[in-house]
């Protein structure tokens, strides 16, 4: 046997081992991530929603969602099986890159929270919409009138505090919202779905 | 040499961060908050102590014409089991060292420590010298985390330590910040080791 | 036309505000070590792009082709980091034979590239962003442009402060580390250059 079909050989079998060990790994952390995703998934949900008890999947309508910008819609139910609201996962450009942001919408028409998934805003100044001080203010918005940002004061019933020096990641997410609020009006309204 | 001497040759002498300088990406990259720093430091010590075990046992096995590739893939798959490991019980973390903790693969340290150390001693030192290297680099990482965290955030692990009038130096959170304190602190450590000797 | 603006929005934020060096803070060892001298940094850069181009498009083959049909995703970071040793080897040992003057130019950087953080760094972001073919190219040529602009940059000014007076402790690399970060506060005014 030659020289470089034995250094192919060893080097063969060292990545084979290497795969089978992985192999190995995976198919033992497999089940935990897998549970770890749903998990941390459902946390956000009822983060934004509290008052259900179980989500359900739906279907986006293509033509409501013209930007594509909504990636996840749920419908919430209650113990008793009346629905009691959706949350969306929305994603949004931010100053960044793109800003997941999770809404719920009750059947009141009421924001009864958002929370911010992924993003890559600066650390200090847009990742502080991550923190509860803003996300809280969008809780118990009614959904008639589309939230705007003020960067001033004195804020009108549809309005939030920018953050400061990060106008861009507060409209981001409050554009999230709208988008979300459209679409519940559109074509989620009175929680009736098709 | 002995094995106490191997131990603590990896933290002060060899240290790699502020003596050897190398292995900065992940330094300057995930040093944001010191819990940060901790994990990104024992990960890299898992992975040096094993790629340091298997390469010293399998030292007669691999011919020293394919060693760099066949190193590679070793510390490539203990990487590789690091970070399915930490997505599935340490979730936050995972999130936080995002994509380097793949990139430990390209740490020169650890290829560094196969070439010059595994490669030519018995296992039990080389498991020692991936300790000491290992432990050497998490305290510098941890080190610099806790300086940035608590300049930048005001917070300690997660808790408050400054006074709540402390407005955070935000820079110390960039990546400027980490450049900025890590070269300060190299000086410093220059500084008082050319005293030393 | 909107796709081909995404791609300029791709490449300028790839380049510039996130520039792989003073944003990411990915491939800090070769912008660190060699720096010292402007055209060893540019000849560095040029290596670099050579090396991200080639290596994005066939890592992008290697998990779109192999990986994910084997559903063996697991196997990434060995399977990416033996295709970037590999095609360095092939490359090195490719313009040696063919042409002794690029060689002479970029042979001795070409070794250094393997450990180089931001090859893997690239072609395992291009996967994890769902870049198609011609954004993972683009996302590449960006990257290592923005590499080659920050190492130039920073040699021009290691190469000043050879000649400055500072202070006895801070020389050589503590001083290289400020500048950078001084450099990277820089780079942070691209932020927002696009919307």
């Amino acid at each position: 046997m030659s020289e470089t079909w034995t250094l192919g050989l060893k080097l063969f079998i060292i990545t084979a081992v290497a795969g089978f060990i992985l192999g190995f790994t995976n198919y033992l952390t497999e089940q935990p991530i897998m549970k770890q995703r749903i998990q941390a998934d459902m946390e956000a949900r009822l983060a934004v929603l509290p008052s259900a008890k179980e989500f359900e999947e739906i279907e986006i309508d293509e033509v409501a969602d013209e930007n594509s910008k909504i990636i996840e819609i749920y419908r919430a139910v209650d113990a008793d099986n009346n629905i009691v609201g959706y949350t969306f996962k929305v994603l949004t450009s931010g100053f960044g890159g793109d800003v997941e942001v999770i809404v719920g919408i009750n059947s009141d028409g009421i924001i009864e929270g958002i929370r911010i998934g992924e993003h890559s805003e600066t650390p200090g100044l847009g990742a502080k919409a991550s923190e509860e001080g803003f996300t809280e203010q969008f809780a118990g918005k009614a959904i008639d009138m589309p939230i705007e940002v003020n960067k001033t004061g004195d804020l009108a019933d549809n309005e939030i505090q920018a953050i400061t020096g990060a106008t861009i990641t507060s409209e981001c997410v409050s554009n999230a919202v709208n988008l979300a609020i459209n679409y519940y009006s559109e074509s989620l309204i009175g929680g009736i779905d098709n | 040499m002995k094995l106490r001497e191997i131990f603590t040759n990896g933290i002060f002498k060899e240290n790699p961060i502020f003596k050897l300088v190398i292995g900065m990406c992940p330094t300057i990259a995930v040093t944001t908050a010191a819990i940060n720093g901790i994990g990104m430091g024992l990960a890299t010590t898992f992975v040096l102590i094993c790629s340091n075990l298997v390469i010293s046992l399998l030292k007669d096995f691999i011919p020293s014409k394919i060693r760099i590739p066949s190193y590679i893939v070793i510390i490539a798959t203990f990487v590789t089991i690091v970070g399915m490991v930490m997505e599935a019980y340490l979730p936050d973390l995972y999130d936080s060292l995002g994509i380097f903790i793949p990139l430990i693969v390209v740490n020169c340290i650890i290829l560094a420590r196969a070439e010059t150390f595994a490669s030519k001693n018995p296992p039990i030192p080389s498991i020692v010298d991936g300790l000491g290297i290992g432990l050497g680099f998490t305290l510098s990482l941890t080190i610099l985390g806790s300086i940035r965290e608590l300049l930048g955030a005001g917070t300690l692990f997660n808790m408050q330590v400054m006074p709540n009038s402390y407005e955070p130096a935000l820079i110390m959170i960039l990546p400027a910040g980490a450049f900025i304190t890590l070269g300060l602190l190299t000086g410093l450590i220059n500084k008082f080791t050319t005293k030393m000797d | 036309m909107e796709y081909f603006n995404k791609l300029i929005l791709l490449f300028v934020s790839s380049a510039l505000i996130n520039n792989i060096v003073l944003s990411r803070t990915i491939a800090i060892c070769p912008f660190l070590g060699v720096s010292k001298r402007v055209d060893t940094s540019l000849g560095m850069g040029m290596a670099v792009m050579f090396v991200i181009a080639l290596s994005s498009v066939i890592t992008y083959a290697v998990h779109y082709a192999i990986l994910v049909p084997l559903e063996i995703e697991y196997m990434q970071v060995i399977a990416f980091i033996l295709v970037i040793a590999t095609l360095v080897q092939l490359i090195e040992m490719i313009i040696q034979k063919t042409s002794p003057t690029l060689y002479s130019a970029l042979g001795v950087y070409l070794p250094l590239i393997t450990t180089n953080c931001a090859v893997l760094g690239v072609a395992i972001m291009n996967i994890q962003e769902e870049y198609d073919l011609i954004q993972t190219l683009v996302n590449g040529i960006g990257v290592s442009l923005g590499f080659t602009l920050a190492i130039v940059l920073f040699a021009g000014i290691r190469e000043r402060l050879e000649l400055a007076d500072i202070p006895e402790h801070l020389e050589g690399v503590p001083i290289a580390l400020i500048t950078a970060g001084l450099m990277s506060v820089a780079f942070m005014g691209f932020q927002g250059l696009i919307k």
